[in-house]
């Protein structure tokens, strides 16, 4: 054996080695692959990146795998801009309680967050953010030609958008859709559900409690985000209509028959523990076989899909909602967007904008999904562009049979901007709907009187 | 004999049905924290697996680990209880023997803080701690930490000065002791049990605590109750890990349990019957 003694020439072969992880590997060399990475495509914007260099921000984001990648390439965005980030991790329910308290009492501690469409309206209404055409409209701030305002996904900007100005910048974001086990439906001749009824029927084909499959499965569990983001899509495809004659109304006939159809497929063909179920409970027992068709976000598909846990793998395929009574289907509208705290200092508040024009940007998006080392790539982009890139769905289809199809028809056609009441005491009327829901589930109250006191309750909300 | 026997078994059912109740969460919790994300999903659920520390060896030494969040948990834990029992037992101790003008008042006054519900004023703290610059620092967390340890260290703290004969005093006074010397050398002995019972629940309250912490806290203090807490992500809740931190979380608080146990037990009794610290 002899020594290792290194010569000049082996330290050159280790030192181009090393650089070349560097570049290729951002995962395990985060911080030697900022200086080298290459940051021409963000250069060739018409702005001066580095105008606000040496401020620091702090940015409040979930826990999830879509800003994990985003962090990883954090140290990319310093070195264009100079501008330090600081990301917080805080849990889903507890990002909206914390950012609003920074908001109310105008800390300025987040410059962003991660924020839930649903809450722009109140936002707006108290001006704690800023209205973005502001920033989009500075030709020192933005290059227009190069970041592609309408690039990214319409439906998205509508949700967070406030009488037509937009108020957070769509990051990544979510659509419903059908996942059923092919196999399963194959079996017995079944075809992904076109109509709501068809859905109920595949469902009492598939229902064999004995051998533990279970013919459906919807989020159960109350909440403004959970029993309440399955809820609005059945009462669209009902043909309701949250704002009657400029009325909040959430009971009548409409109403009835989209919970009436929610209550009968939870009580007929779910497991009964699903009352309680949100998506990730819901995900686990599919990819455990135990059910064999859910409508959820169509970024549980990773989750289905995982090996480590997944039994279910290639057996998974994918349809868009089923229609309505009113010949509609109608997806949930979901995203994560960036709003910018307005009681920041000026320079900050560019500071927290060009991090949302860089976060939101083609490039950056691309390098957080298909174009992401680490092991998770997004399946939510923001960018039309993205989502017609070939390498993009490539890496999607990989997910099962007409994932890409399904997602794309979903964001395209069935978005619905009214999907949910967009009105400043939406988290009150959130919360109260959720529990009328849950107690109709539950069987404590009549679809009926659920309904009627959720709107004896919402009427005083909307008065005050 | 068998009468006698049939009710030592049936008490020993009985017995066994409430321990069971009891350890059961845990024993759950030990066992998903060894298996992998598959086996905790398994149906029915795996009683034989192989066991791995790869949850434990992720959660320690991967890239969130919570070594950084234990800490915390231990600074904010053991100053919390420092200060309050350095404050407690004097104030107790005043509460109990002193007479002074207002003493009811201000006994009512450290109960009545005990009656708002804390969600309340969550903000109002916010909003002062934001104000001196103390969101997401230590004497933050531990000064609104106070104000709920304080009363009810207080409160447990003067049933038990209450319990010694106030002759113990007297004889001690009439040896030309300080008061505060009688206090260090007579009494706090003569409370030693309610003192370890106080500083347990104080510090196990402060240990556990979480609506105050995720509203307070930040990147730089950041207890492993709201660092857990993110092991439930939006897309899938890591089983196996979470129960990984659930027992490592729940270790020193077993620790300390044990090891107070007996002062636990004679505490309790001793502060449950008025007077019982008579002879």
């Amino acid at each position: 054996m002899t020594p290792f003694k290194p010569t000049r020439r082996t330290l050159l072969k280790t030192g181009t080695a090393a650089a070349a992880l560097a570049t290729f590997g951002p995962g395990i060399l985060r911080h030697a692959s900022a200086q080298d990475a290459d940051l021409a495509p963000y250069k060739s914007a018409q702005i001066d990146w580095q105008q606000v260099s040496g401020e620091t921000i702090t940015v409040a984001v979930i826990p999830a795998s879509y800003f994990e990648n985003l962090i990883t390439l954090a140290p990319q965005f310093k070195a264009l801009t100079g501008i330090d980030v600081r990301f917080e991790k805080i849990p889903p329910a507890q990002i909206r309680q914390k950012s609003v308290i920074d908001l109310t009492s105008k800390t300025g501690t987040y410059a962003t967050h991660a924020a839930d469409p649903m809450y722009y309206a109140l936002y707006a209404a108290n001006k704690w953010v800023e209205p973005l055409d502001t920033y989009l409209n500075d030709k020192a701030l933005t290059d227009q030609a190069w970041f592609k305002l309408d690039d990214i996904i319409p439906a998205w900007r509508s949700a967070n958008g406030i009488d037509g100005k937009l108020y957070g910048m769509p990051y990544d974001g979510e659509v419903t859709i059908q996942v059923y086990r092919k196999d399963l439906y194959d079996a017995k001749g079944l075809k992904p559900a076109d109509t709501l009824e068809a859905y109920m029927a595949n469902a009492a084909a598939l229902n064999t409690p004995n051998d533990r499959v279970w013919g459906a499965a919807l989020r159960g569990v109350a909440g403004a985000g959970q029993n309440m983001y399955i809820y609005p899509s059945l009462f669209r495809e009902f043909g309701g209509d949250w704002m009657k004659g400029g009325k909040l109304s959430v009971n009548g006939p409409e109403a009835e028959g989209a919970l009436a159809w929610y209550v009968d497929i939870m009580k007929k063909y779910a497991p009964t523990a699903a009352a309680n179920w949100n998506w990730p409970d819901i995900a686990d027992a599919f990819s455990q076989g135990t059910v064999a068709s859910y409508i959820d976000a169509h970024s549980s598909a990773s989750v289905v899909n995982n090996p480590e846990k997944s039994k279910v793998i290639g057996k998974v395929a994918y349809a868009r909602w089923p229609k309505g009574p009113s010949g509609k289907r109608t997806t949930s509208i979901w995203n994560w967007g960036f709003p910018i705290n307005s009681a920041l200092p000026e320079k900050k508040r560019k500071a927290t904008w060009l991090f949302i024009q860089w976060a939101a940007s083609a490039e950056t998006q691309a390098r957080t999904a298909h174009k992401f080392a680490g092991p998770t790539k997004r399946s939510g982009v923001n960018r039309t562009s993205i989502w017609k890139d070939p390498d993009y769905i490539k890496l999607m289809s990989g997910f099962g049979d007409n994932f890409v199809e399904a997602t794309m028809g979903a964001l395209q056609d069935d978005t619905d901007v009214d999907w949910r009441p967009r009105v400043p005491q939406w988290p009150a009327i959130g919360d109260t709907m959720a529990t009328a829901i849950q107690s109709a589930l539950s069987g404590q109250a009549t679809i009926k009187a659920a309904l009627d006191d959720a709107q004896r309750r919402i009427e005083p909300m909307m008065r005050g | 004999m068998t009468a006698k026997r049939l009710r030592g078994i049936a008490l020993l059912a009985i017995s066994m049905v409430f321990l069971l109740a009891w350890a059961f969460p845990i024993i759950w919790s030990v066992m998903n924290s060894l298996k992998t994300d598959s086996d905790v999903l398994a149906y029915p659920p795996k009683l034989v697996f192989t066991p791995t520390w790869e949850a434990y060896r992720d959660v320690l030494f991967g890239s969130g680990s919570i070594l950084p969040n234990l800490l915390s948990s231990v600074i904010i834990s053991v100053g919390t209880t420092i200060v309050t029992m350095l404050m407690a037992v004097p104030a107790a101790y005043a509460l109990a023997r002193l007479r002074f003008r207002g003493k009811k008042f201000a006994g009512f006054y450290v109960l009545a803080t005990q009656m708002l519900p804390p969600v309340g004023i969550i903000i109002p703290y916010f909003l002062v701690l934001r104000n001196i610059g103390w969101i997401d620092t230590y004497q933050g967390i531990i000064l609104i930490y106070l104000s709920f340890s304080l009363p009810f260290a207080i409160w447990l703290l003067v049933s038990y000065f209450e319990d010694i004969p106030f002759e113990m005093e007297e004889a001690a006074y009439l040896d030309g002791a300080s008061r505060l010397k009688t206090l260090w050398r007579i009494i706090i002995p003569q409370v030693r049990g309610g003192i370890a019972v106080t500083v347990v629940f104080v510090f196990l309250n402060a240990w556990n605590e979480f609506l105050f912490a995720v509203v307070l806290s930040g990147n730089t203090v950041r207890p492993v109750t709201v660092a857990m807490f993110n092991f439930v992500s939006v897309e899938q809740t890591l089983w196996a890990k979470l129960a990984a931190v659930s027992v490592l979380a729940m270790l020193p608080v077993v620790v300390l349990g044990v090891v107070a146990q007996k002062h636990i037990v004679k505490g309790l009794t001793v502060g449950a019957v008025k007077g019982g610290g008579r002879r």
